[in-house]
């Protein structure tokens, strides 16, 4: 008994060690955020919170047009996730729910499509976005996410199982045509679903940097993760404002995961226990 | 049932045609597209030239690309490896029964959805030579000072150590799904029979988690061969002479790195196209030899 | 066929994208038909001097808009995918001197500027420097922003302190060779040990590189990159790395290097002392220049240019030429250390006065000599591709690889790029 007591308690040792190495980052990122850079140098090095915040921000905004390339990620994480939203539910819907001809090849395709490397389609992808005039366009950040093979894999397993035949079966009776169908009966049904495919790609939108780095050029029309990249190239030893810059950029983005982490973890490992 | 021609299906084909669209537009042309590109050589201005094989006979005797093979696989077994066995460990001890789960699976899923180019300039910082907290702490401890970002085995620890900080907690709440669903009896069957901890974990825990672990395993390396983000903004435009070359001793030139030199800094396309291939099927290769070494050990374990 | 596809695809995504990217905003720019002219011009910071450009605003408000951007990140990338885009392109652009060479080949990307006139001015402008911006049939792509004479950045406190001469005078006469130098170097760290007198045999390479008339491909395209001269570069720029006086710099803790004095001198461009006096602002006053030695190189020094899909290109070259008359070239020198492409603004005050950075010393007589005396040495478009070997290979020198294992290395991948690039 007293065995067992005691390695509960190492386990929570070990686990509360893990929780800080997760922590840590942010923490330290407040650190160098919030004191001067003369500060960081120094040894030993300052381990607590200073009074810089405001002068590291000045400088930041000195450097780099930060609201604006946030404001510009802000429009295309929103834009981005709406039309995936919309448009791959619509689709899975009709893959769970409908039988039509060509159905299973078109899965077939997309499943195996899904397997590939998104890589390697990147530098064409860059070639087509140029011939349909989106390059150095934000509109070039849009487009290509919508075919979003996880989502719609995911999409159609929820809905098959979140959407009941027979409230379909009853819709139908009742003289609702196919997209009433899918407006009043499916959205509701899956709205959970939609919540975390939602954040799932508002996140990855949120964060995207290769991508942006090809297609994007003019400096008013940049994403916040270029933006940031940029600080390191000219005079990157600043790492007081470099850190303030980073701490803003991932302030939206874990208000908004700790607002729905709960469901969002939870259906986010149901995928692949499934498997 | 009335027989309905393809038409009366218009419905469902327009549901389904947005999202095709753009899936054939940015998905399936651009696959056969690169494909066709790496029999070219194209500058992106000027016509293109069909060069046959010699894009292909050109990678195989490029030093830099093999390094950036050599570089890729490094830092995929560094930063893959360890962290797996982390996560699984981390997730057998949040399955032990703790309390306040919820607050670790948040805690620890927190880093994989921070902004990779973030933790890549904080990574930069701590690990800086001279003055980074990495070596003031090294230095407090007595120990000896690393040059983090400029000697090469070093530059690739820091991204392994970085793709780790990243991945580890989500693999472990994906492990600890799976382990929620192993029946407890198995368990308290195995204590019966007198078992410990360390011979339930290897017979009952890891058989049964095996699809999982194949799962993560095969996530981990489709991921993790194709790192760009974090030796690109490491040091891809630290260099002035040659951008995007790796950093010192091109110790972290991977091959999404040297693709995206040889296709957008060097203007060759179809070197590039030929790049990312190689990758593909190095990375094709590495997922069936996952598969492969998992399912023999399946097998193996059925006989016995 | 792959055309007509791409044409029904981009009806389809279009469609598909709907209005709701509109919202996104954005699109591609008004071709000037109406309204003020656009003038879109694109540099990296410190490539052309802010406050001209910000002057070039307000002279040029009666005919157009100019609209200045400083593009981030990789700006070689950043041009030319946008030139591979075909759209959204700026009226003028400007071309980083390590890059000239390998745009020249798409001259057809760009406008002769000799069309719109240049020709007429080109008497006032260095020829080696307007010949590096002119196609091999003499089409002018590149109009000259500045040169980069090269010259021996050294801290003259510390000099002092380990007893080698300060003044710049008096090292020029003692130090004239990469020998000499080094001997200086080796004095200079004994005695200041935390100093070194070379941050990383890397700017060393590239100024012997530059020293000489030929490069790594000669005039008849043939790969010479194997041969005695460069070879020659490799060896002075590794002695400082044997003779233990290398800070083995070569990432960004440079500018720290810079500021604390680790750092105590540095062969560079005349535009490198920006890069200098904004590391290690706090050092303002302890540094010199001195000749370089073993002759002067150049290293860098850009070009603007007109991309053929820009709009008004007469407009665009009207700003061009006043951003780069001799009184601005004369402003480039005193904000952003841009050493004029035009003699002319040599005896300008703002050349020939003290720089207080500089402890008041007046450096064109270090850089105005060395401007006269660069070798002109063609540089083919390959010419950077090829060369990259050499750079990467020389830092693996420096993090512990075999000096002639990485020679043989970057002679066989040189050899093998310029192979592949159409080089004989």
């Amino acid at each position: 008994m007293r065995r067992f007591k005691l390695g509960r308690a190492s386990i929570h040792v070990v686990l509360a060690t893990g929780v800080l190495i997760s922590f840590f980052p942010f923490y330290w990122m407040v650190v160098m955020a919030t004191n001067t850079t003369a500060d960081i140098y120094r040894y030993p090095p300052k381990l607590t919170p200073g009074s810089h915040l405001i002068e590291n921000i000045h400088r930041l905004l000195d450097s780099i047009d930060f609201f604006g390339s946030m404001l510009n990620t802000v429009m295309v994480a929103i834009t981005t996730t709406v039309l995936v939203l919309f448009i791959d539910s619509l689709a899975a819907f009709t893959f769970a729910k409908y039988r039509f001809p060509g159905r299973n090849f078109l899965f077939g395709a997309l499943l195996a499509l899904y397997m590939l490397p998104t890589q390697l389609a990147i530098l064409p992808q860059f070639i087509i976005a140029s011939d349909l005039g989106l390059a150095g366009t934000l509109r070039a950040l849009i487009i290509p996410p919508i075919a979003n093979a996880f989502g719609i894999f995911w999409m159609r397993q929820y809905i098959t199982s979140a959407v009941p035949d027979e409230l379909i079966d009853a819709a139908k009776v009742d003289g609702a045509g196919f997209f009433r169908q899918y407006w009043q009966i499916a959205i509701p049904a899956i709205r959970p679903g939609l919540a975390f495919l939602g954040i799932y790609v508002f996140v990855a939108a949120w964060n995207d940097y290769i991508w942006p780095l090809i297609v994007l050029v003019d400096p008013d029309r940049i994403t916040l993760q270029l933006a940031l990249a940029q600080l390191n190239t000219a005079h990157g030893t600043d790492f007081s404002m470099v850190m303030a810059g980073t701490l803003l950029a991932i302030i939206p983005l874990v208000v908004i995961f700790g607002f729905f982490a709960r469901n969002f973890i939870a259906d986010a490992t149901k995928g692949a226990v499934r498997e | 049932m009335r027989r309905t021609g393809i038409v009366s299906y218009w419905r469902q084909y327009l549901a389904i045609s947005p999202f095709f669209l753009v899936f054939v537009g940015f998905n399936l042309i651009p696959v056969f597209f690169t494909l066709y590109l790496a029999f070219q050589r194209w500058d992106g201005l000027g016509d293109m030239k069909f060069v046959g094989l010699d894009q292909f006979k050109f990678l195989i005797h490029d030093p830099t690309f093999w390094l950036s093979v050599k570089n890729t696989i490094i830092i995929w077994v560094l930063g893959t490896f360890p962290m797996l066995f982390v996560a699984l460990i981390i997730a057998v001890m949040l399955n032990a029964g703790v309390r306040f789960t919820s607050f670790y699976r948040i805690a620890y899923f927190l880093p994989n959805v921070t902004s990779l180019v973030a933790v890549a300039l904080f990574f930069f910082a701590i690990f800086s030579s001279s003055n980074g907290l990495v070596n003031a702490v090294l230095h407090l401890m007595h120990l000896p000072q690393v040059q983090w970002l400029q000697n090469p085995f070093a530059i690739k620890v820091v991204i392994a150590l970085l793709m780790s900080w990243q991945w580890t907690g989500y693999n472990a709440i994906i492990y600890l799904a799976g382990l929620q669903t192993i029946p407890t009896q198995l368990y308290e069957a195995a204590q019966l029979d007198g078992a410990g901890p360390v011979r339930m974990f290897r017979h009952i825990t890891v058989p049964l988690l095996r699809p999982i672990i194949l799962f993560t395993l095969i996530v981990s390396t489709v991921t993790g061969l194709q790192s760009f983000t974090e030796p690109q903004v490491l040091f891809g435009s630290t260099a002035s002479v040659n951008p995007n070359s790796g950093g010192p001793g091109q110790a972290g030139l991977t091959m999404m790195l040297y693709f995206y030199h040889q296709a957008f800094d060097n203007n060759d396309y179809g070197y590039g196209a030929a790049i990312v291939w190689a990758l593909f099927l190095l990375i094709l290769l590495f997922v069936v030899i996952n598969w492969r070494l998992v399912a023999r050990s399946e097998r193996r374990e059925r006989v016995r | 066929m792959e055309l007509s596809r791409r044409r029904l695809l981009q009806a389809g995504l279009l469609a598909a994208a709907g209005g709701v990217t509109a919202a996104c905003g954005g699109g591609s720019k008004s071709s000037g038909s109406s309204g003020p002219k656009e003038i879109d011009l694109w540099y990296w910071a410190g490539g052309l001097s802010d406050k001209v450009v910000a002057d070039s605003v307000t002279h040029f408000a009666a005919l157009g808009t100019v609209k200045p951007s400083v593009i981030g990140g990789d700006f070689k990338q950043k041009l030319t995918t946008t030139l591979a885009a075909g759209r959204s392109l700026p009226a003028i652009t400007g071309i980083k001197g390590e890059d000239i060479a390998a745009l020249l080949p798409q001259a057809k990307q760009f406008v002769d500027l000799n069309t719109l006139g240049a020709d007429k001015l080109q008497s006032q402008y260095l020829t080696w420097k307007w010949k590096q911006g002119s196609t091999q049939d003499g089409k002018l792509i590149g109009f000259p922003i500045d040169i980069g004479p090269t010259g021996l950045f050294y801290r003259a406190d510390l000099f002092e302190k380990a007893g080698l001469p300060s003044k710049p005078e008096e090292v020029a006469a003692q130090i004239k060779t990469w020998d000499d130098w080094f001997e200086a170097g080796k004095q200079l760290h004994g005695k200041v040990p935390k100093s070194f007198p070379v941050n990383t045999v890397q700017s060393i390479l590239s100024a012997a590189i530059g020293q000489n008339t030929v490069r790594f491909i000669d005039t008849n395209n043939k790969f010479v990159g194997d041969q005695d001269h460069i070879r020659k570069a490799w060896d002075t720029a590794l002695k400082p790395l044997t003779l233990g006086i290398d800070a083995k710099i070569n990432d960004n803790s440079w500018n720290a290097a810079i500021a604390s004095g680790a750092v105590a001198a540095e062969v560079g461009a005349a535009w490198h002392g920006l890069d200098i006096s904004s590391a290690g602002p706090d050092t303002k006053g302890k540094w010199r220049v001195a000749p370089t030695p073993s002759g002067p190189a150049n290293i860098g020094g850009s070009f603007l240019a007109i991309p053929a899909k820009g709009d008004n290109h007469e407009l665009a070259f009207q700003v061009i030429t006043w951003l780069l008359n001799a009184d601005n070239q004369g402003r480039g020198f005193t904000d952003a250390s841009l050493f004029p492409s035009m003699p002319a603004a040599y005896k300008l005050p703002a050349l020939t006065g003290p720089d207080p950075f500089f402890g008041g010393q007046v450096t064109i007589d270090v850089f105005g000599p060395a401007a006269e005396n660069i070798p002109i040495a063609y540089e083919a478009p390959a010419d950077a591709a090829v060369s990259a070997p050499y750079y990467n290979e020389i830092i693996k020198v420096e993090t512990g690889k075999d000096a002639n294992q990485a020679w043989n290395d970057a002679v066989s991948q040189a050899k093998s790029i310029a192979q592949k690039q159409g080089v004989s």
